[in-house]
């Protein structure tokens, strides 16, 4: 492969996680601020940072607020880094200690969650006391998310930072719903992989070296982007405490799936410049009394094997570690703002050929499941660069997700029970009555990066066949670098039978956060053609549109600033639905005919409204 | 009778697990089982550790190590896990 594959290893010093300080259940001590736990939690980050030495490999330690009040803590930090050249940074999760809770009078511990002065604030006490303990400022931050208030502020006041973990891949509803409703992280649409955030929304790449943040972000952990977006996104990660809690071991509670894993990781430097995986721990989850099921062995041992596999990497010349501070470095060497991400992912899990592709640039974020035929099942509108803004005193006090048009598991999808459509991408084949979708067939893709920047994902032929005729699709996706745009293809490569064929090239879609939609009566949809320009002011009412030579059919969305729109140079049909209140989406579709072999070439585009 | 407790490890409901909740069981003395609070769950604690190896049904490949990711439009190479990186 040739790429470099970095390792980012960070070892956060709590003295009392937030996830630790109800873990004794019923009868246990409600504020945990003992100092048993204290001890503990400084033994168990000496483990943690002794096997990653052990095996060759250097840290990032992100000191907390709590930890600076330690002079131990200070000491081992600053020997560790003396001696294995580790780095000495700061994290803003850890907030929680008696210091805190008499200043700020709360048990909030999420910095984005905060209102702006109290942002600026902790921000300042917490940068303030790590100068006063170590004699300078940090190079590095983070938090489970650092929203673009707090890294816009970072940035200008502590220029000395120049990475922070700012993301949770996936993590938003389903990590709510996993933690019985109690977990208030919504960080949903944001990179699986590191990013220089736009100073409009942490979640969007920035376009250009104006919007760019000034800090290099990486996300909390290296999750599988399958799993995560099927799934319970806690399970599945570079940690090893992910693994353990998604029950993903044998007797001998051995973890193969984290090595998969991790190797996944290193494939993806074939279709990107270098390859990446972060592992972010804490000690609240390595215990004496136990995380999950396992016992304290247990969860050591997972560590010890995490720790040993990239050891071994290292040594095989197949893994550079790297500290946070070096990585920002590396990251800005040669950058292109508008070079994409790219992420052609296959199951390690359930053994079944299923297969993603994750795309992300300036512009969006989507991701096609060729399990359905290469149907798209989410996309994040980046080009609007929403200035959502988040926490106490705002409108959004902790959902931090950025926005999708498209989410098949939140809304439907391809499947819906009987009535009412799901959000999706997809395309239709139809001959007579019979109508079949691309989603019901399976099947896989391979993925070139083109001379010019641009991606070409080419999916393997699939056939449908019709009670007297069948033909064979190649499905083509082109995502033209930094223009916002894909060109898809559906190509007729074989046709036997009697008969008129159609494509239709259609898209569902809604906006949202969540899995319910709220209200859509600013939409407006549009056709413009042959005949004109015609729209829709949605009402639920079930309207259609239809132009039989479309130039563009297109849907404005003022509650995400987005306009959405589709369109093919040879001016094929367009067909524009609006929705109803059991199926509050909208439809754009394209259509052309056949009799032999040929192709429908459609373009789908998205761009800031306002 | 006395309130309930947890148990000496921190086991989830297993019925819950698999719709992707996790909910800590608290264990109850007087019938020496484990129960949930979301559902109706109540079982022994070898049923439960049998539970949750069933659970683990859908990971085909738990125990697999992917030995190639092979062409982009192929399944991964995979063989049964050997421990090779583990002591
Ligand atoms: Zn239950």
């Amino acid at each position: 492969m040739g790429k470099p594959f970095i390792l980012n290893l960070v070892h956060r010093l709590e003295l009392s996680p937030e996830y630790s300080q109800k873990t004794n259940g019923a009868g246990g001590k409600e504020d945990a601020f003992t100092g048993a736990l204290t001890s503990e939690s400084v033994e168990i980050f000496k483990t943690q940072q002794r096997l990653a030495h052990e095996n060759g490999l250097k840290t990032t330690i992100q000191l907390t607020y709590a930890s600076l009040f330690s002079d131990e803590c200070i000491e081992l930090a600053k020997a560790d880094h003396e001696k294995y050249g580790d780095e000495i940074s700061l994290s803003l999760l850890g907030l929680p200690c008696p210091e805190f809770k008499s200043k700020y009078k709360t048990k909030d511990f999420c910095i984005w969650m905060f209102s702006e002065d109290d942002k600026r604030a902790i921000i300042d006490d917490v940068f303030g006391l790590f100068k006063k303990k170590l004699g300078f400022y940090p190079h590095s931050t983070g938090s489970y998310y650092l929203d673009a208030y707090c890294l816009n502020y970072i940035h200008e006041k502590y220029p000395s930072v120049k990475a922070a973990v700012a993301t949770c891949f996936e993590e938003g509803p389903k990590a709510y719903h996993t933690c019985n409703n109690s977990w208030y992280t919504f960080l949903d649409g944001g990179p699986w992989n590191p990013w220089i955030p736009s100073k409009e929304n942490t979640h969007c790449p920035a376009s250009d070296a104006k919007d760019d943040c000034g800090i290099v972000c990486i996300p909390h952990l290296s999750r599988d982007v399958m799993a995560c977006f099927d799934g319970n996104g806690s399970n599945f990660g570079t940690h090893p405490q992910n693994v353990l809690r998604g029950m993903i071991y044998d007797h001998k509670r051995r973890i193969p799936y984290l090595y998969n894993l991790i190797d996944q990781y290193r494939h993806l430097g074939k279709w990107n410049r270098y390859a990446y995986n972060m592992m972010f721990v804490g000690p609240g989850w390595m215990n004496r009394s136990g995380r999950w099921e396992v016992p304290y062995e247990g969860l050591y041992k997972s560590y010890e094997d995490a720790m040993r596999y990239y050891g071994k990497l290292k040594k095989e010349g197949l893994l550079i570690d790297m500290t946070m501070e070096e990585f920002a470095d590396f990251y800005r060497i040669g950058l292109d703002y508008q070079e994409p991400e790219r992420c052609l992912w296959k199951d390690i899990l359930y053994g079944s050929t299923k297969q993603y592709f994750w795309y992300l640039d300036p512009h969006f974020r989507t991701c096609l499941d060729m399990n359905q035929g290469g149907a798209m099942i989410d996309l994040r509108p980046y080009a609007a660069k929403l200035p959502w803004k988040v926490g106490i005193g705002t409108r959004s006090v902790y959902d931090a997700s950025y926005p999708y048009l498209i989410q098949a598991n939140y809304r439907a999808g391809y499947f819906t029970h009987y009535a009412g459509e799901g959000t999706v991408k997809s395309y239709k084949v139809k001959h007579g009555s019979e109508a079949y979708d691309g989603c019901l067939q399976r099947t896989m893709a391979r993925c070139d990066v083109l001379e010019n920047g641009d991606t070409l994902l080419t999916l393997d032929p699939v056939t449908f066949a019709f009670s007297d005729l069948s033909c064979d699709v190649v499905s083509r996706f082109l995502f033209k670098k930094g223009e916002g745009k894909i060109e898809i293809t559906r190509e007729i490569t074989r046709i036997e039978g009697k008969g008129e064929v159609e494509i239709e090239e259609y898209f569902t879609g809604a906006f949202g956060i969540n899995e319910y939609q709220s209200d859509m009566s600013k939409i407006v949809l549009t056709s413009d053609g042959e005949s004109g320009h015609q729209e829709i002011h949605y009402a639920y009412k079930c309207r259609a549109l239809h132009e039989e030579k479309a130039s563009q059919i297109a849907a404005l969305i003022p509650d995400v600033d987005t306009l959405l729109s589709m369109g093919s140079d040879e001016m094929v049909a367009g067909n524009v639905e609006e929705g109803y209140a059991f199926s509050p989406c909208y439809r754009l579709a394209l259509s052309k005919k056949f009799t032999s072999k040929g192709e429908l070439r459609t373009w789908l585009s998205l761009r800031k409204a306002s | 009778m006395a309130q309930s407790k947890k148990g000496k490890l921190n086991y989830r409901c297993p019925s819950c697990f698999i719709r992707d909740i996790d909910i800590d069981m608290f264990y109850d003395e007087k019938k020496k089982e484990y129960y949930c609070l979301r559902c109706c769950f109540h079982g022994s604690e070898e049923e439960v550790l049998r539970l949750n190896d069933m659970l683990k049904f859908r990971y085909k490949w738990m125990e697999k190590r992917v030995l190639d990711f092979g062409d982009d439009d192929k399944a991964p190479k995979v063989e049964d896990y050997k421990g090779e990186e583990e002591k």
